[in-house]
Parts: C-alpha cells; structure tokens; sequence
C-alpha cells in the first residue's frame, strides 16, 4: 500500500466544481481516496495550482506514421537530444521525439494521457508496440474508418448495422480506443492519386459521399455505444474556402448522445479557412465557432499553429501531397491497403509569411469565438501544428490579450484585415484552461468514469501540481509566468506515484492502454461472415488470423466493454 | 598572442577515435580544464595530448593552435570555431572545422571525411587530400556549407560540395564521383578531373578546369567561353530539377 | 500437426500463409513456401551450446558463462560495436538499443550494408510509398529496378505483382505491365513485358533522363544514355503517365553501385514528379524478413534507423563513419557484439581483419562464416520457428511470427536481456 498526502494544494477540478480550493488531496494505491492514514508520503503544494493531470485528445505520438516522421528527419533529431541519466533513456528530436522524448516532456507538461489520433488498424501492432515505450502516460489510438473497403460497401448498400459491426470487430482486433475518420472517402481516392471536393462528391468505385459515410459511421458509432464519439478530420484540410464544406458537415450531425457530443471535430483551425486562392485567404473563425455555439453536439480542437519548424503528418495523403507541391521540401507518403493512407512533410510556419499568420490567428479566434470551453480543446493536432511543448505559450495566448497584441505586431502587416483576431477581448481564466486542458477532453473521450480528467473520490490518481499561485498571478498581464508555470510541473504524479518532478522523471513507468470491445450477438459477428472472410482472404496481403493485434503487445491495459445494440 | 602546442602522446589503442571538439582557440582562453572523449571515456586533455601555452591572449583571434603528432584519429578539432588559427601538422580525422563561422585551420597532411562540414565563414586550408564529403552537409539538411572558403591542394573524395549554399570550395587536383551534387549556391571550382559534377544542381556556379567524366545528360548546352585564355563549355542545369545552375568545364564525357 | 499462417522468417515479403508440419518436434514439411523459406524452416545442424576458443580448440560451456563473458567483454570495451538485429524481432532489438545506451557504445544494423543508402536518400526527399496490397489490388504498371526478386524474394511476383489479381484487376497477368531495368538479363527480366538494359553505372544518368523527359524537357537529351535508346526512355515515361497506379521496386542493383543514395534519390524524384500526372509509389526490396523492424526498433528509441553511436551519451548518427563496416574498417571499435548475422559472410577484407583483433562474441543459431573469428558464440532460438516476436514486412506492415516448435533454446530476448541486467547492476546499481 503506497500513500501520498498532497497539502495546501490550490485545486480546480472543472468536473468535480472545484474552482480554485485551497485543500488536501489523499492518494492510496493509484486512486484518490477521502483520507489516508499518518504514515503517507506528504507534498507540499504551498498554494500551487493543482490540477487533474493533463489529458491530449489529439496528438500523434506513436506508430507507422510518427516513426517514418522521425525515420526521414535526422535534421529534426540533433535538437533535444539529452544522454541517458537516472531513469531517463537519451532522447532525441524537437518536432517528431523519439517515443521516450515524448513521454518525459508530455511528464514534465503535467499529461498523464494521451490519445494517438490516428492508428492505420492493419498497421496497430507498431503503435501498441511504441507505446510500450511511452512509459509514463496512459495511452489510447483512434483507428482508422475513412477508407476500409468493407465498411464504404455496407455504406454503399444501406446497411447501417452492418458498418457498426464491422467497425466493432476491427477495434477489438486491433485494440483501438475510437473511430477516426480521416478525409472521409478522400484517402481512398488517393489510391488513385485523388481526392474528393466536398462531402457530396462521390468517392470513385464505390458510390458513397463522405456525408453518406459521416452520417452512416456517426450512427454505427452509437449503435455500438461507444465511450468516445467520432473522431473526425474534415474533407478539404488547408484548402481556402474550406470552411464552407466544414459548416456542411457540422450541419450533419444530430445529437444522439446525452452524455457526451455526437461527434469531435478536431484541427477545425485547418478547416475555418475563407477565400478562393492563397491571395484572398482570410479566416472564417466566426462563422465556424458560431456553429459549434448553437450545436451542443459538436466538440473541436484548435488545432492551433505556432511558429517555427515542425512535421506535419496525418492519414489525409492528397492533403500533403499539396503541401508538397507548396513547400517544396520532403515528401512521404504511406497508402494502406483497403483502410487509408498518409504523408509527411516539415513545415516552417513563418511569422512574416500572410497565410501562416492568418492560421496562428485562426486557431486562437476558435478557442475565444466558442463560448463553452467544455466545447473547444486546447491542442495543436502535434506535432502538425506545433510540437506539444508549445502548449504552455498556447494557454498563455487565451489568458491574456496584452500577449497576442504583442505577438500580433510582429506578424505579417496585412493579417490585420484578414482576420477578427485583434478585436477579441475575451482572456480566459484558469478554470477554463483547467477545462480546455484535461476536463473537456475526459467528458469528450468519455473516460471520466474510469476516472480520468478529475479529483474526485475514486478518480485515478493523476494530478499535476504546477509552481504557480493561481490566486496571486494575473495571468493577462503576467503571461510569462503561466507559460514558465505550465512548461515545467513542480509534481506529475501519476497512478498515485511522483513520475516527475521539476523537469526530472523519476520512474521507469508503466502504462495502461486504454481500449475498447463493443459486444456483439453472434448474429453480427463478421468473425463469422462469408464474404467478409472472403473479401479479407481476397484483397488484404496478411491473412485474417494474423491481423489481429495479440495480447503480447498489451502489457498492462484497460479493457472497456461495451453493449452494442446489435 | 598565445600559443598552444598539442604534441600527441602514445596511445595503447591508437585506432580509437578521440572526438576534441574541446580544441578551439575560444576555449583555451577561458582556462577551463579541457576535457576530450576516448570513445565513451572522458579524458583530461593532457592525457591526450603534451600541452605547451606560450604567451598570453584575451581574444580568440590572438590564439594560435599547433597540433603535432598522429593526429589522423583526432576528430571534430575545431568545431564551431569562431576566430583564431589551428594548425595541424600531419592528417587529421573526421570533422575538423564543422559549422566553423571564422578563423583559419590549416592542415599540413590530409583531412578525413567532412572537413567543414556546414561551415559558415572563415577558411580551411588543406595541403594534402581530402576524404568524401569534403565541405558537405548533414544528413537529411538541406543546405551544407553556406558561407568562407575550403582550399584543398590535393584530392578530394566523392560527394565533394554535396548541398553547397555558400561559399567557395578550391580543389586543386581531382575531385571524385558526384562533386557539387545538390549545389544550391556558392561556388564549387576544380582545377583537375572529376566524374558526374553537379547532379541535381539548383543554382550556384561550378568550374572544371579538367575533364568531367560522366556528365549527366540534363545539363543544357549553352554555348562556350572564355576563361584563362582557354575555351570552355557553359551548360545550365539540372534540367531533371527546374534548376538554374551554371556549370563550366573545359572538357567531358558522357554516358551514352 | 499442421500449423496454418505460420509467417515465413526468411526475406522481407514476410509471408504469413505458410503451412508447416511438424512431427515428432521437428519440422518436416512446408506449405506455400518458396525454395528459400523452405529450407529455413527445414534447416538442420544448430549449435547444440555455446561454445568458448580456448587455444586453437573451442570448448562448450554453459549459458552463465558465455553470459559472464559477454557482460565483461562490453563493460571493458571504449567503444564497444552491437552489429546485426535484422534476423531477430524486434523485442530483442529492443534490449540491444537499451544495452547500447548504457554502455555507451556503437549500435548498427545491417542495413549500412544493404538499404543504408535508401534510407539516406528516404532522408533527404522523403519515400511515397505504400504497403504491398494497394500494389496489389491496384498497380497496372510494375518497374522492377536493379533487383531481380525470382531469386531474391521469389514470392514477391506471385504474391502482390505479376501473377497477383486483385480489386481492381481481375486479370493481373494481362491487365499489369511489367518494366525491368537491369544491367543484364536475368530470369525476372525474362518475365517482363518490357526490359531496359542499361550500361552498369549509368543508373543515375537514365533516371535523370526519365525526370527530364516527365517533366517535358526530353529534347535537351543525348540520343542514347547509359547505353538506352532516347525513344525508350520516352516510351517508358508515355506507359508510366498513363497508368492509373504505378509502383517501383528496387534492388541492391540500385543501392549499392555508384552514387549508391544519390541513385536512390533521383529515382524518388522521379516518382515524386509522375505523382504530379498520375499516382506513383516506390519501395525497397528489403532483404532479411526483419531488418526493416531493426529500422523501426532504432527509429522510436534512437530517432535514427542504423548506425546509432552512443559514445557521448546522446544519439549521434552519421552513415559512413557510425556504421559497422566504417568503424571496423577503421578499427574503431574494441569489442564486438554480432546477433543475428553472418558479417564475415558479407563484410570487406579490412573488417573481418579487425573482428579477427578484437573479441567478438556471436548471438546466433548456427554455426556460420563468422564463428571463425568470434571468442564466443551463444546459440538461440530461431524467431519464427522456435521463438514468436515482431517482425516488420517490407513495406512497414508488423506480424507477429510464430512459434512453431518446442526447444531449449532461449530467445535472442532472453539472453540479450540477462546480459542488459548484468549490465545495469554494474552500471546503473
């Protein structure tokens, strides 16, 4: 029996209404408890804000794509390179972090757990395996829906249940958290080097759109009753004159579900874009954030750019290819049979560069244009629009308008007329960055009943003590505090145990990997069904037997069963 | 003005590289112990090396360097050097003069791979050859050397000026496969032979006084001129690569 | 008993519909096998205990021992040499880097001796690639180049190419156009519908040639290049344009002759440029079933593929002077570490000279050319035939491989990590 006793600790816990108590917080065996006895380990918080450990529901972090970001880049792994010491393993890389560099920096944030947004299912064994080695956070993957041939003809052929049954057998077998959808329809089109325009432009070969598939996968999602919502990348990434097709699809989406959103719409900063062309591109922040105002069902992420160097990767492939042609640099691209694709390529997101501004803009307008926090989540879809260790900068934007009117006189001079930015007042405070950073992400991924997110009695004990007086430091005018206070935790305490501490981890760590396994009636079982055995025999190059993800690459894990209504 | 004589003393594994990225003219100034690397064992300068300090300097550009002895293990000596001199009587090993940004390094005998690899100003004089990758880039970068001068008397190796954005690069003897190869700018000039200059090459400017064997068959022909009283052929290229470099040689091949 | 998908640990296409019999612990058939894995997996005459040269005679010993010996031959090393990896899985390879970081040593694989080159040139252009069913299921124009798979990864044609129907071709072998280019003829040029022969050497020239002529600047070229008429260069880029999914293959034939990465490079560039009129994807013909895995092992951990040097503490990476043959071609190294591969088999003259100066201990099932020059070798199981781990097909898919038989062998895991802990109480108490 291990206990800590944390003292003085200046909470906000969002979901449990704490906003900023001074108390003890008693810790037993992983979990918060009502009290422990006098032999505990006792930490002095002195004051310091402490909060619910940090949650990311959008970053990419671990598997095929992340790895071939570091495999191309050994410019991007001189940077952050420190040498083995104490606990730590040597870590290297700023933009794309070896899987150790990830965990120990996500550590020393205050993250205690982190969703990869974005897993190919055929390819899932990489991702489980890295994160075996991302030891000090609790891990989940979205799997990957927008192109998997057997899911777009069950679509094609009306038959909702079926999709929900399809998508039920590959995340069990692939031990996947979500359902992404990544460019609905246009990763398939890819395979031919194509893309689809907007959600009713027909996918080739398989007369489906990507609202038929949106809609379709959003209810299967429910059917399936799972504890995240869709996971969706909208169609038209980086396009100007995005937002439009953005509206659309938010606009599809009913409110199924009462304890969460019908659907996360992430990276929307990539998706608010207006104009025809790169010389009109302006942001369209207002109109997009005025749709998630009057949708409750609807929960985004920023998306927020920063500026400097950066890999952008995601299993949108015609996506990066247009960047490539923009930027000209570096190029990868990975199509995955029968399910999706994806590309890489860096990116120098440039102050002085017009679009470039508009987009840091973009982000920040949505985080103060969406009225409830508990609808849009801090996050820079890592690393594509920044390396999460740029989060601290981020929040420290939202707080204070004396920051981004300082920031914004050092961009490109003609962003002034392409964007609402400078006229936004609004400074958030520490309770809805408690929100925007851990809380809404727990209510979104629907893992607040595992525990996650917060501090109540029987909650998972992840808590991040940050060196800051909450109560004395005005945030909108000592910014730099808050970016030095959230870079850098005086304690991450995770599962009950100090894993870092000012900057140094601690222990070798442990993770849980957090996934999902809607049951099924034997009725849908596609374990089962001819032709989806037959089309699997036919089509993909590993056999069925040897897809799925065994237990061997789940060491410790936490399985969430569902009641599919099928 | 202060004088820093390293003599190498015997080693029982002479063949384990030391890195002596320590070895700058900077850091003699401030005094500090100086510590080097034997493969994964830190070692204080002086077991390395017999150190002599004549006279005194509060500057770097008054601090003059002498290496002596086998030094052709000796890797990264004078990395990031900013002012100041290093001479280095015999060969010396890989790396010498990386990212360097000012100063001379001179060097008697033959540098290993990578001299000046990203250099940013100053000037490297090699009397002897150079290995491959002679003032080059890293891995993955896109640009290598960006600005100074390389002057190598002798040979040099494959890839010679690969990724070259700056600067100017001297061979005067032969030059080997690939010279200039990727060059983006800058100027790459070889009084001798070399096989395949300048594939790939974006801009920038690159003289053969020599034969170019194996010229690549995307450069397009632009006419002649003259240059030292002697005739030679002026091409533009790559075409394979939108590119808008200018490659000069005297005489070439191709791989018909 | 039969043993259905059961994965092939033998080249990079990884097959894993093979059916293996095995009787009385022993393997005594196979199924769907090539000639290659077959004899894999049929292989006899393992080395029965590690064994010790004491003298000019090698005396058996146990698994402590050779443990002990190890442990002292790498904490003793200044810049100790871990080679090898791509024939194990990558839970081994995993203990290999760990064990690398904290003895602050060399660790490679043997990729610098084969795609090494690729992936530098993956470094400075990027890869558009795919996995091998999109080629399947979509390709109707297939450029094998520099690399002949009916010998090397003899499944290749069969599985996802020439004789491979799929989705979206119903008819492959009619359906698919076959291009080689090679410097001579061999039986997979017998099989194409079209062969470039080139002169050796002028691969970099006749793809900068194809770059050219995509790009509409064909007329600025030679009549002939590398020995190829200009008009089947022009007929080769029109077949290439107007396929709806291309996908090129290549070979050490492109890696390892002159200008090596750069060759690589250029024929990236090409593809990239065709990706502007029609889609286009290249891949490596990878060799060992698992070396692609070592790749991705060192990748996660390390930040780079191969050729890791751990000397200062931090990652440092530089092909050519970190990678096995140049550091031991160059005597850099004084203590080395072989798993799961045969260098003295492959390595130049210089490198096995210094593997003969050095101790050497070897991690491997079997007896091979590199046994002759090691102080002690430790035999293991065979990952996929009696030990199961991770493997990573040639184009980046993970399978788990099997095992199939019951021995008393231990794992490359297993000993790899007893040495890691021995290691850590000494320097990590």
């Amino acid at each position: 029996m291990s206990e800590i006793l944390i003292k003085n600790a200046y909470v906000i816990d969002p979901i449990s209404g704490v906003n900023g108590e001074t108390m003890d917080i008693a810790i037993r065996d992983g979990r918060i408890v009502e009290d422990v006895g006098g032999g505990a380990e006792v930490i002095d918080a002195r004051g310091a804000l402490t909060l619910p450990g940090g949650i990311d529901s959008h970053t990419h972090i671990c598997g095929t794509k992340v790895n071939f970001g570091r495999y191309m880049s050994p410019e991007d792994m001189r940077a952050g390179r420190t040498a083995r010491h104490g606990y730590m393993h040597a870590t290297s890389g700023y933009s794309v972090p070896t899987t150790y560099g990830n965990s120990y920096r996500y550590s020393r944030m205050g993250y205690t757990t982190l969703l990869e947004g974005a897993m190919a299912p055929l390819e899932a064994r990489h991702t489980h395996e890295e994160f075996l080695y991302t030891p000090l956070q609790d891990t989940m993957a979205n799997a990957l829906f927008d192109g998997n041939w057997s899911i777009l003809e069950a679509i094609r052929d009306g038959d909702t249940k079926r999709v929900a049954a399809i998508i039920g057998w590959f995340l069990t077998a692939v031990k996947g958290f979500a359902v992404k959808l990544t460019n609905p329809g246009g990763t398939e089109a890819w395979g031919w080097g194509k893309d689809v325009t907007c959600i009713h432009n027909p996918v080739p070969n398989f007369e489906v759109s990507p609202s038929e598939i949106i809609t379709a996968v959003v209810k299967a999602n429910e059917m399936l009753r799972l504890p995240h919502s869709v996971h969706l990348h909208c169609n038209n990434l980086g396009k100007p004159g995005n937002y439009t097709c953005t509206m659309g699809t938010l606009g599809l989406i009913p409110d199924l579900n009462k304890k969460r959103q019908t659907l996360y719409a992430t990276h929307v900063q990539f998706h608010s874009y207006g104009g025809s062309g790169w010389s009109d591109f302006c942001s369209k922040s207002e109109p997009v954030a005025n749709v998630v105002n009057m949708r409750p069902q609807i929960v985004i992420d920023m998306g927020q750019v920063m500026f400097g160097k950066t890999t952008t990767m995601t299993a949108d492939g015609p996506m990066e290819f247009n960047l490539y042609r923009l930027h000209h640099d570096k190029w990868s691209n990975h199509d995955v049979e029968l399910e999706t694709g994806s590309g890489i390529i860096p990116v120098l997101y440039r102050r002085k560069n017009l679009v470039n501004a508009v987009m840091w803009a973009i982000g920040l307008e949505l985080g103060l244009l969406v009225k409830d926090p508990w609808q849009c989540i801090m996050a820079t879809d890592n690393p594509n629009g920044a390396p999460f260790v740029r989060y601290p900068e981020v929040i420290a934007l939202l707080m204070s308008k004396k920051y981004r009117d300082e920031e914004f006189a050092t961009v490109h001079p003609d962003t002034e007329s392409r964007v609402p930015l400078p006229a936004i007042e609004r400074e958030m405070d520490w309770y809805e960055i408690a929100v925007m950073t851990r809380a809404a992400q727990a209510k979104a991924l629907g893992i607040v009943d595992i525990g996650k997110g917060h501090l109540g009695v029987g909650a998972e004990a992840d808590v991040a003590i940050y060196p800051v007086r909450a109560d004395e430091v005005d945030p909108a005018v000592d910014y730099r505090k808050v970016i030095e206070a959230f870079g850098k935790t005086e304690y991450t305490i995770k599962r009950g145990r100090v894993v870092s501490r000012r900057g140094e981890c601690l222990v070798d760590g442990n993770n849980t990997t957090i996934w999902v396994k809607p049951k099924i009636s034997e009725e849908y079982n596609m374990a089962n069904d001819p032709d989806f055995i037959a089309k699997f025999d036919r089509y993909y190059t590993v056999r069925m037997s040897n897809y799925p993800v065994q237990d061997e690459y789940l060491k410790r894990n936490l399985c969430i069963e569902t009641e599919a209504e099928l | 003005m202060m004088r820093v004589s390293l003599a190498v003393r015997p080693r029982k594994k002479p063949t384990i590289p030391i890195e002596a990225e320590t070895i700058t003219p900077a850091s003699f100034l401030e005094g500090a112990e100086i510590q080097v690397w034997r493969g994964n064992r830190e070692l204080p300068l002086d077991e390395v090396f017999a150190v002599t300090i004549e006279g005194a300097a509060d500057r770097p550009e008054d601090v003059e360097i002498v290496l002596s002895g086998d030094t052709s293990r000796m890797k990264r000596v004078g990395e990031y050097m900013d002012a100041g001199r290093i001479v280095i009587d015999g060969d010396i090993g890989m790396h010498c003069g990386n990212f360097m940004s000012g100063g001379v390094i001179e060097i008697g005998g033959n540098a290993d791979g990578w001299l000046g690899r990203e250099m940013q100003g100053g000037t490297i004089i090699c009397r002897g050859n150079a290995a491959d990758y002679c003032a080059a880039g890293y891995r993955g970068g896109r640009k290598g050397m960006t600005g100074g001068t390389v002057e190598i008397f002798g040979n040099a190796g494959d890839f010679a000026a690969e990724n070259l954005a700056g600067g100017t690069v001297i061979i005067h003897g032969n030059a080997g496969d690939m010279a200039g190869v990727e060059l983006h700018d800058g100027t790459l000039i070889i009084k001798g032979d070399c096989r395949r200059p300048c594939g790939n090459m974006s801009g920038g400017v690159c003289v053969i006084y020599g034969i170019a064997y194996d010229m690549l068959p995307t450069f397009r022909k632009m006419g002649t001129e003259i240059r030292d009283g002697r005739e030679f052929l002026s091409f533009t290229g790559d075409i394979a690569n939108r590119g808008k470099g200018n490659l000069i040689v005297k005489d070439c091949t191709y791989q018909d | 008993m039969i043993i259905k998908d059961t994965v092939c640990p033998f080249c990079g296409c990884l097959c894993d519909d093979i059916e293996v019999t095995v009787e009385d612990g022993k393997i005594v058939a196979t199924d769907n096998a090539c000639t290659l894995g077959t004899s894999k997996f049929l292989g006899d005459h393992r080395m029965k205990s590690p064994i010790r040269r004491v003298g000019k005679e090698w005396k058996e010993i146990s698994y402590d021992e050779a443990i002990d010996y190890t442990v002292d031959m790498l904490l003793d090393a200044d810049r100790p040499l871990l080679y090898g990896w791509s024939g194990t899985h990558g839970e081994a390879q995993c203990v290999g880097v760990h064990m690398a970081e904290l003895l602050k040593g060399v660790i490679d694989n043997t990729s610098s001796v084969c795609h090494g080159p690729s992936i530098l040139a993956i470094q400075e252009v990027g890869h558009p690639g795919c996995t091998l069913g999109q080629v399947k299921n979509r390709a109707d124009i297939i450029i094998y180049w520099g690399c002949n798979p009916i010998d090397a990864h003899p499944r290749h044609l069969s599985r996802y190419t020439r004789y491979a129907n799929g989705f979206f071709l119903e008819n492959s072998f009619r359906d698919r156009k076959v291009i080689v280019v090679d410097v001579r003829k061999s039986q997979t040029t017998n099989l194409a519908d079209e062969f470039v022969q080139i002169k050796p050497g002028c691969d970099y020239a006749v793809l900068s040639a194809l770059r050219a002529i995509v790009r509409g600047k064909g007329d600025d070229l030679p009549r002939t290049v590398g020995g190829v008429q200009r008009e089947q260069l022009f007929r080769i880029v029109d077949l290439c344009k107007k396929a709806k999914f291309g996908a090129v293959y290549f070979g050490l034939g492109l890696t390892m002759t002159a200008g090596k990465y750069k060759n690589i490079r250029n024929a990236i560039e090409l593809v990239d440029e065709l990706n502007r009129h029609t889609k286009f994807t290249i891949s490596a013909m990878r060799g060992h079933y698992n070396v692609y895995g070592s790749n991705e092992v060192n990748t996660w951990m390390t930040g780079y593929p191969f050729g890791i040097d751990f000397s200062r503490g931090i990652a440092f990476y530089n092909p050519g002077e970190t990678t096995a043959v140049d550091i031991l071609a160059r005597k850099e190294c004084d203590a080395c570490l072989i798993v799961a591969s045969d260098p003295a088999a492959h390595f130049p003259r210089p490198c096995i000279e210094h593997l003969a100066e050095i101790p050497v201990v070897q991690i491997d099932p079997y007896a091979n050319a590199t046994t002759a020059f090691c102080d002690v070798q430790i035999p293991v199981g065979i990952t996929g035939i009696d030990a199961a781990g991770t493997a990573y097909r040639m184009d980046g898919v993970p399978i788990r491989t099997k095992k199939v038989l019951e021995t008393a062998y231990p794992s490359d895991e297993e000993i790899l990590g007893s040495v890691y802990a021995r290691i850590q109480e000494v320097r990590q108490p």
